[in-house]
């Protein structure tokens, strides 16, 4: 029975490999031809949709049976034995379905989203070659049941994601992607340092709530071994974007396609959450670090990243780049809520995880439509937005709500809970320096989203506004949209004059964009079987 | 006596004919020879192994009926079978992946010697590998480093020959250094076989007699077979004899020449002086050392060159670093991480050797790091097989690298005070291996028109170079084997390892 949670894991990576192995050469022929941006032929645009049909069901289909074995009960598999006590196993627990739900959810949304979006990157096959290859990789990464193979499959996603990273293959993103992959790697080496470690000193590496550290043995060790937990912490906290390892975000969010940034923001960074739970949480067990250093260092760390987070976005004009700052920020506060190790301010994080998933994939997607549709990357440029784009802009205002947590939206809950269990906790001056942060940091977003929001509706001045508009219709983006649309009359009216005014997104994204709002909002409204669900994750593990 | 265990002294001496035979034949016949010398004691070896394996135990084969302290001796375990079967598997692949370079690039006329040159190594690796006569050992140290010369001068442009002397000096000198150990040793024990010499210097070692010459004799042997493969700070001579050399050459001499030193300097560990003499002795603590800095000084040197044949030089050198490291940890744990390792970096030099050629195959020769741009789709095989040989030397799971990392670490785990040296310079030198073998394949994978190179647009298909395709396959599949199947392998060598002393 067992086996069948090798499915969801294989067929996407199969099929993944085999887009890429038969885009190899139809990208050549088109490299050769030096074509930046193809014009479609009527036989490629036949091509283009066969790719988006075989990728969008090759993805519903593993989605659908990844969330069958997850939430058809408990289940394990051993795959092989890499060495000797050491096997590639898997292991279906909450966290792993919490994760694997999440992820799935929003990796099929973002992926009807990019078949439009994707038209005007190019090179489509590859990118949704890897794409798939991703998503078998990171349910892997939900269903490990030890923590070797989730280290294999940590290293096998940073490997996968890098190529959507570098998508465009300028010089820029590739530097991005190297610092990307370096950031990552040095994380995830320092994280193998702690594996090794605990293979050492745990009864066993395979997941179990409260930790498998055997005090017996670590007795007189306990220094090294905090050094191993602290090495971990750091270093899968580089793909959460935790300080110091979380320089790779803001310079590898605005080089990639929107779609990319999307899934490396709410699912990528959520990978190295999920790998410092399982490290904490159920490897080594809360109650060896409560009360160390290492648990003061991780909400110092913590804290420090969700404010200079916030900081540096609220001073940044690049919108992309304004989102990853953000990112930084809120995915620790996920880790803020873990390391004051209370149920409340666990579960309070667990539920951050699921909303800030859907949440930054919401900001993201509008940012992808502003550059895709009006050519618009920068904030400054946004003046005036919201007469030309109504329905985006007012996703984006929802999720903004929701990110700044204003009741009754999601983020709301789980700030709420945050803050609950910070205080509840015995931390000393954490307890309360800890919501006090959160606070602030929680008006920062405030000021650095809804200007965006006011502005995109009521323009400060209206020459402004005719400038953007000038400059979205001239820019290729307008023609882009015009193409995606598939509107050969809006294409002329772009070229032709500029009083054609971008126009609304098309369906192809506006839809993914709007499921995510909404998610944002009602699972504020209608919270109480995902709190039940977390609060059983944190009652066994703590 | 079973017709088996005359196929060691066999194998040495059909592969030291078959050069004689290669020099006299057609350059054609010469090349079907030696393939099919090389295959037949790929087999002889193969049952060897399952003999060893059998039996459980190692044997002695007297040559002559001379019997002991004056005759000398062939001995054979499972490690010794092992290692010939693995070697002769690289060689061959080695041969057969070069074989168009080496048709193109050394003269007709040449082309026999380069046979004989094959032929001369492969018996003098083999001789390494089984002897018990630590004087036969110094001769075939001698034909091996003649051998390797020619095959490094083969292809007769300045800077081959020219590196050619730079390995030739620098070999000589460990020559010299390792037969005056080999004169001391002998001067204290009067003995040149292996097993008598132990005994003495047991002995030895209790009275505490001669304590300093037993010193020197160590160090020299040591430092010798250090500098002849190519340990930090003695390196000076890889990058151009790895890089100017023709393709085969410098596969075989990376992943299987230094290969046979290394495992010349284990035996003299085990079966020579003793593994706790040599503990005591310091010199593994120095060999740590050097094996430490080799791993990052290499790595560092990879990261600032950019020529990719001269990269996987530099690449070798910290890998080498890695092995010594291994020694230096002074336990069993620790020799078994490094055997493990050199069975994991010949598989994966070579076929990093191979796949870099074809690389630069379609990128009109030019080995420079941007004339590379996209060639990964140009010769897709080479691509392949490149980002996966680079992803084993990262050490991601599923490949060979992974493995020998975590062995190093473990055996570091058991020592006392080179735990935390060992884990910081696997750390260092892993991110460093990631730094310049990632950002190699993603410029092999860069499309050229986007990053603004011209590059050379002839392109490879697997159809025009099956044989290479095969090559690479098969690297490719022996890196995964040593990768995912990796304990039955690790339980064969600390098997032999334990019948080795």
């Amino acid at each position: 029975m067992g086996i069948w949670i090798l499915i969801p894991i294989f067929l996407p990576v199969v099929a993944g490999v085999l887009l890429l192995l038969s885009s190899a050469k139809a990208d050549h022929s088109s490299d050769s031809e030096g074509a930046a941006v193809p014009e479609k032929t009527a036989k490629s645009a036949e091509g283009l949709v066969r790719l988006h049909c075989i990728t969008a069901v090759v993805l519903v289909v593993s989605a659908v049976l990844a969330l069958l074995a997850a939430w058809s009960g408990d289940n394990s598999y051993t795959w092989f034995e890499l060495m000797e006590g050491i096997p590639i196993y898997f292991q279906i627990d909450d966290v792993g379905r919490l994760f694997v739900t999440v992820f799935s959810i929003a990796w099929v949304l973002v992926c009807f989203y990019s078949f439009t979006y994707m038209k005007h990157e190019g090179k489509e096959q590859r990118f949704f070659g890897f794409y798939l290859i991703v998503y078998g990789v990171l349910v892997a990464l939900c269903f490990s049941g030890n923590l070797v193979t989730l280290y294999l499959f940590y290293e096998l996603m940073t490997l996968t994601s890098m190529p959507m990273v570098l998508h465009s293959g300028t010089r820029e993103s590739i530097m991005a992607a190297l610092k990307y992959l370096f950031y990552s790697m040095c994380g995830a080496y320092l994280g193998l340092f702690a594996i090794f470690f605990l293979y050492r000193y745990c009864d066993t590496l395979t997941f179990t709530a409260g930790g498998t550290l055997n005090l017996a043995l670590a007795e007189g060790h306990t220094g090294i071994l905090l050094a191993a937990v602290m090495a971990a912490l750091i270093g899968f906290g580089a793909k959460a974007g935790m300080f110091p390892l979380h320089a790779w975000l803001p310079t590898a969010h605005p080089v990639a396609p929107a779609p990319a940034s999307a899934v490396l923001s709410g699912i990528i960074a959520k990978a190295g959450v999920l790998a410092i739970i399982r490290v904490v949480f159920y490897t080594v067990g809360a109650d060896f670090i409560r009360g160390t250093w290492v648990q003061t260092a991780w909400m110092s760390l913590a804290l420090l990243t969700v404010f200079m987070g916030s900081m540096l976005a609220f001073r940044e004009k690049v919108f992309k780049k304004r989102l990853a700052y953000s990112t930084v920020s809120q995915v620790s506060y996920i880790l803020f809520g873990l390391s004051v190790l209370s149920p409340t301010a666990m579960e309070g994080a667990l539920l951050h995880v699921v909303f800030h998933a859907f949440i930054k994939c919401a900001l993201f997607l509008t940012a992808g439509i502003f550059i895709c549709c009006a050519g618009l990357s920068n904030v400054d440029q946004l003046e005036g937005i919201g007469k030309k784009m109504p329905k985006t802009l007012w996703c984006f205002t929802f999720a903004s709500l929701a990110l700044i947590g204003i009741p009754p939206t999601s983020g709301f809950i789980s700030k709420w809970y945050l803050a609950q269990g910070a205080l509840e906790a015995e931390v000393g001056a954490y307890s309360w320096a800890g919501p006090a942060v959160l606070l602030l940091s929680a008006l920062l977003t405030a000021g650095y989203l809804l200007p965006i929001v006011t502005n995109g509706f009521f323009p400060k001045k209206k020459e402004q506004g005719e400038n953007v508009q000038k400059e979205g219709a001239s820019a290729h983006g307008a023609a882009i949209t015009a193409h995606a649309a598939g509107n050969a009359s809006a294409a002329q009216a772009a070229d032709g004059s500029s009083a054609a005014a971008a126009a609304e997104a098309p369906l192809g994204m506006l839809i993914p964009l709007a499921v995510f709002a909404a998610l944002a909002v009602l699972l504020g409204v209608f919270p109480n079987p995902l709190i039940r669900f977390v609060s059983k994750i944190a009652a066994a593990v703590l | 006596m079973e017709l088996v265990q005359n196929f060691p002294f066999l194998t040495i001496i059909l592969a030291l004919f078959s050069g004689p035979l290669c020099s006299i034949l057609k350059s054609k016949a010469a090349k079907w020879v030696n393939t099919i010398v090389i295959a037949l004691i790929l087999v002889m070896s193969v049952a060897v192994l399952i003999f060893t394996i059998q039996t459980g135990e190692a044997y002695v084969y007297q040559m002559g009926h001379f019997s002991a302290p004056w005759g000398n001796e062939i001995r054979v375990g499972i490690l010794e079978a092992f290692m010939a079967v693995f070697f002769c598997v690289v060689m061959l692949l080695c041969m057969l992946g070069g074989r168009r370079e080496l048709a193109e690039e050394v003269e007709e006329t040449k082309q026999n010697l380069y046979y004989v040159m094959v032929g001369l190594l492969l018996s003098s690796l083999l001789a390494l590998i089984y002897t018990n006569d630590l004087f036969t050992a110094y001769v075939f140290v001698e034909i091996n480093t003649i051998s390797a010369c020619g095959l490094i001068m083969i292809r007769q442009n300045g800077r081959a020959i020219e590196a050619a002397t730079r390995y030739m000096i620098m070999s000589l000198l460990g020559s010299g250094l390792l037969l005056m150990g080999i004169c001391y040793l002998y001067d204290l024990t009067g003995h040149l076989l292996m097993s008598n010499i132990k005994e003495q210097v047991a002995l030895l070692q209790q009275s505490g007699e001669y304590h300093i010459p037993l010193l020197i004799a160590i160090t020299l042997m040591s430092v010798g077979l250090a500098i002849k493969s190519a340990l930090f700070p003695f390196h000076s001579w890889v990058p151009d004899a790895y890089g100017y050399s023709t393709l085969s050459s410098a596969a075989i001499l990376s992943s299987l020449v230094s290969k046979g030193y290394i495992f010349l300097v284990i035996k003299i560990f085990y079966r020579v002086i003793g593994f706790d003499v040599i503990r005591e002795s310091k010199v593994i603590n120095v060999l740590f050392v050097f094996g430490v800095l080799g791993m990052i000084f290499g790595s560092v040197n990879a990261i600032r060159e950019s020529n990719i044949r001269r990269m996987i030089a530099w690449s070798s050198v910290a890998q080498i670093g890695y092995i010594y490291m291994g020694f230096g940890l002074g336990t069993t744990a620790g020799m078994i991480a490094s055997l493990f390792h050199i069975l994991s970096h010949a598989a994966t030099k070579s076929m990093l050797f191979i796949s870099a050629s074809g690389l630069t195959d379609v990128s009109s020769h030019d080995t420079d790091f941007f004339g590379l741009t996209g060639s990964g789709y140009r010769n897709k095989i080479a691509g392949v097989a490149f980002t996966a040989g680079s992803l084993s030397m990262v050490g991601i799971p599923l490949f060979s690298g992974f493995i020998s990392k975590v062995l190093f670490a473990s055996a570091a785990y058991d020592t006392s005070g080179k735990l935390i040296p060992a884990m910081i310079a696997l750390a260092l030198s892993t991110l460093l291996n990631a730094i310049y073998f990632m950002k190699t394949v993603i410029r092999i994978y860069t499309p050229p028109h986007r990053a603004g190179i011209e590059t050379d647009t002839r392109t490879i298909t697997v159809r025009e170079q099956p044989q290479k395709t095969v090559v690479l396959v098969l690297f490719i599949a022996l890196n995964l084997v040593l990768g995912l199947g990796s304990q039955p392998i690790v339980n064969l060598l600390t098997k032999g390892l334990e019948m080795f002393g």
